[in-house]
């Protein structure tokens, strides 16, 4: 399974929201994530792909696709070393 | 009751809580002067240990001081705060537990920011969405327990269920209730009555598999009705707190009607505080203020930001208690439990 598909399925679990729903432009905002879900949702990501995620860099993500892009670096960075 | 041999070790945030580090640091030292358990006091060492050298009997006690430099205050956003300050007193006191270095956590501090870091750093249990302060009325309710008085002020409809199935959990295995019965609080007994959460939780509730008696209103939360009432942090916690004040006030009223007839004054004093159980709840309150957060793997006690001394000594022991009681192991297997009954949280998702 894709990180994408990964992370959406995390964020519907957490969240309680049909993954259908889940668009790489959406944020948390949208899906009415408040901020326990969003704590909940970025300690489930990090735990599942064993990446720590800064909050400085966490408050640049505008949308879901933006923290895609950021694990997939994350990871491939992890898989290249 | 879990075996636990060797003694058990309470991390405590000297620097959450109203009266911190002060109140807390001597809370510590009655706690460890009358029980066996080991403290881990967490925050700035300095802080730590010009607080501590105020005592002089203090080295013959189980306590000792872990180096925390960051404080998270209660105008902060728990949820930013706790992510950003890693090295914060009640961040580092939640690393402690996750890492075995202690069986237990107390935190005065921002109730929120005891949760996030509870969530954060020690994790929540499977079948569990949220943590939820929970906790009984005392002797005048004993077979009444409260989900949740705090750790969440905005609940969605979901997270009440999740609520009723830990505070099901409370009933049975702490308060020894087989089937216990759970309402949803509201403003009226209807289904259609109360607000959108509460409206929305109530089909949950219903057909959750749980012992779910419907709504009840504020009259009926003393009643025992209900062994598992279920409200969102926000109202539990106004609840709580003004029940935890009714007998002071009580009191105060009958003095005051009473006081040209200073005899029947002092009698009537007398019985009210030795005979009304309300009155038993407030010192209770006094002693306890507080409650255990559910739902977290690890035991996590949140204490009122307004203790002092003997409630910071009253909530270690209390957390001590947890510990012994193995209420994360019985919440777990209630859990499972509950799951095998069809219970299941995850069954549930918005359809938006």
């Amino acid at each position: 399974m894709s990180v994408e598909e990964q992370i959406k399925d995390i964020i519907a679990r957490i969240v309680h929201v049909d993954k259908a729903i889940l668009s790489r432009e959406g944020t948390f905002k949208d899906i009415q994530a408040d901020s326990l879900d969003v704590v909940q949702a970025m300690v489930a990501i990090e735990e599942t792909f064993d990446i720590e995620i800064p909050d400085e860099e966490a408050q640049e993500f505008q949308n879901l696709g933006d923290l895609v892009d950021y694990v997939e670096g994350r990871v491939s960075g992890k898989e290249k070393v | 009751m879990l075996e636990v041999s060797r003694k058990i070790t309470v991390a405590v945030d000297a620097m959450g809580g109203d009266y911190a580090p002060e109140e807390i640091v001597k809370g510590a030292i009655l706690a460890a002067q009358k029980s066996d358990v080991e403290i881990a006091l967490v925050g700035p060492m300095e802080i730590l240990q010009g607080e501590l050298a105020k005592y002089k009997f203090v080295h013959d006690l189980p306590i000792r001081c872990v180096e925390a430099n960051e404080v998270i205050g209660e105008s902060e956003s728990p949820a930013v705060a706790v992510r950003r300050k890693t090295n914060s007193s009640i961040a580092i006191a939640a690393k402690l537990v996750k890492s075995g270095e202690a069986d237990a956590l107390v935190g005065a501090g921002s109730s929120g920011a005891v949760a996030v870091s509870a969530i954060q750093f020690i994790g929540m249990l499977e079948g569990m969405d949220r943590p939820a302060i929970g906790a009984s009325f005392g002797n005048f309710a004993p077979n009444v327990v409260l989900m949740d008085f705090g750790a969440n002020v905005d609940c969605k409809p979901h997270h009440l269920l999740s609520f009723a199935i830990a505070g099901s959990v409370y009933a049975k295995k702490l308060l020894n209730i087989a089937n216990p019965t759970v309402g949803l609080l509201s403003t009226g007994v209807e289904e259609g009555k109360g607000n959108e959460l509460v409206r929305e939780a109530y089909p949950l509730l219903k057909n959750s598999g749980l012992n779910f008696i419907g709504s009840i209103e504020g009259n009926d939360i003393l009643s025992g009705r209900a062994n598992v009432i279920v409200c969102d942090g926000f109202v539990g916690n106004v609840v709580i707190k003004f029940s935890e004040t009714i007998a002071d006030h009580a009191l105060e009223w009958i003095k005051r009607r009473l006081r040209k007839y200073p005899p029947l004054r002092s009698v009537a004093t007398l019985l009210f505080r030795r005979m009304i159980p309300m009155t038993k709840m407030s010192y209770e309150a006094e002693d306890a203020g507080g409650g255990v957060l559910w739902g977290v793997d690890g035991v996590v006690r949140v204490a009122h930001g307004s203790c002092r001394a003997p409630q910071i000594a009253h909530a270690i022991l209390s957390a001590r208690n947890a510990v012994k009681a193995d209420i994360v192991g019985c919440l777990k297997s209630g859990l499972t439990e509950s799951k095998k009954e069809g219970n299941s949280l995850r069954r549930y998702s918005y359809v938006r």
